[in-house]
């Protein structure tokens, strides 16, 4: 796993992604028909994401915590804000999902 | 401007050729990637993952470039990636964040799912240069140039990643990593003593070492968890 830009954050960063890989793993081989309803999809991801929270989800906010501090600090956020602006995927990315420090 | 596009297929499956694609840094192939950051991601109700990374990667100024314009040979890098695993795509689009008025390189790559198994992959980039002093068109071949070069390296980055997963799976047991999680949802972890004489042994340590190539890859991949 590569190393964070800031090294405070290092292993913040190494935590969270061990945990990220394993869910990723899972939720690249969704349990769900190809036919299955939209419903049926939105039900399934919101339930990998709910639990992308439950496993992942403290580590990842302190996480996140750090590399926005980190971010903000070296003056980088200026023009990552506008790269993402500029050049937004086609679903428009939602924004960041503020740190909740009392989610488990 | 000058633009490039190739595609390459790979021999294995979407979703480990897109797990190997996230985990790809770092590896030996990819020195030059100083850090990789995640700044944003999200699952939108669709099920698409979107991430946002931030990567630092070193670069090397040309001897012919002027001297004292550009400080510091490292770029911010831009990554923005959805993955659609009912869809089975991965849409990737890389950007440098400064430099650019020297030189612009805008990559994207897309990854899906072909049949019998096979996973394509398709790159594009745009360089661009707004530099000018007659240097704009040396610059730009220049950077397709070495763009060339480094996809050529960033592939065989993915797909020794690729084999390392490939092997995790098939050979849990081998690797001596019974921390390891992508190993351990394969098989109950118990270590392997290969060469074990009655005479003099040393006393085996409670953690393997990596004794050759293999393990010291394993080692830059997944390294052991901190002790807490």
């Amino acid at each position: 796993m590569a190393d964070s830009l800031s090294p405070e954050c290092t292993p913040l960063k190494h935590e969270y992604d061990s945990c990220f890989n394993v869910w990723f793993e899972e939720y690249l081989e969704p349990a769900l028909a190809t036919n299955a309803t939209k419903e049926q999809r939105t039900a399934h991801y919101q339930r990998k994401a709910e639990e992308f929270q439950t496993k992942c989800g403290k580590v990842y906010a302190e996480y996140q915590n750090c590399i926005q501090n980190a971010v903000k600090q070296r003056g980088i956020e200026p023009l990552l804000q506008q790269a993402r602006e500029e050049h937004p995927l086609r679903e428009p990315l939602p924004p960041a999902q503020p740190p909740t420090k009392d989610s488990k | 401007m000058k633009f490039f596009s190739q595609s390459y297929s790979y021999n294995d499956p979407w979703s480990i050729v897109t797990l190997a694609f996230f985990m790809r840094y770092p590896n030996p192939y990819a020195s030059h990637v100083l850090s990789c950051d995640v700044v944003s991601r999200s699952v939108t109700p669709s099920g698409s993952l979107m991430t946002t990374r931030l990567i630092l990667k070193r670069g090397a100024i040309p001897r012919w470039f002027p001297k004292g314009i550009v400080s510091r040979a490292e770029t911010w890098v831009v990554e923005e990636t959805e993955v659609d695993p009912l869809g089975q795509t991965v849409r990737c689009k890389t950007r440098n964040l400064d430099h650019v008025k020297v030189m612009q390189v805008e990559e994207t790559v897309l990854f899906h799912a072909v049949p019998e198994g096979k996973t394509l992959q398709v790159t594009e980039a745009r360089i661009r240069s707004g530099f000018g002093w007659g240097l704009t068109r040396r610059i730009e071949t220049h950077g397709l140039n070495k763009f060339k070069a480094n996809l050529q390296r960033s592939r065989e980055g993915v797909s020794l990643v690729l084999e390392l997963l490939r092997q995790s799976r098939l050979r849990p047991m081998t690797l001596g990593a019974p921390e390891d999680p992508l190993v351990s949802l394969a098989l109950p972890a118990q270590p392997v003593v290969e060469h074990k004489t009655d005479a003099d042994t040393e006393p085996q340590a409670a953690i393997p070492r990596p004794q050759n190539s293999w393990s010291r890859l394993k080692a830059w991949l997944r390294p052991p968890p901190r002790a807490d």
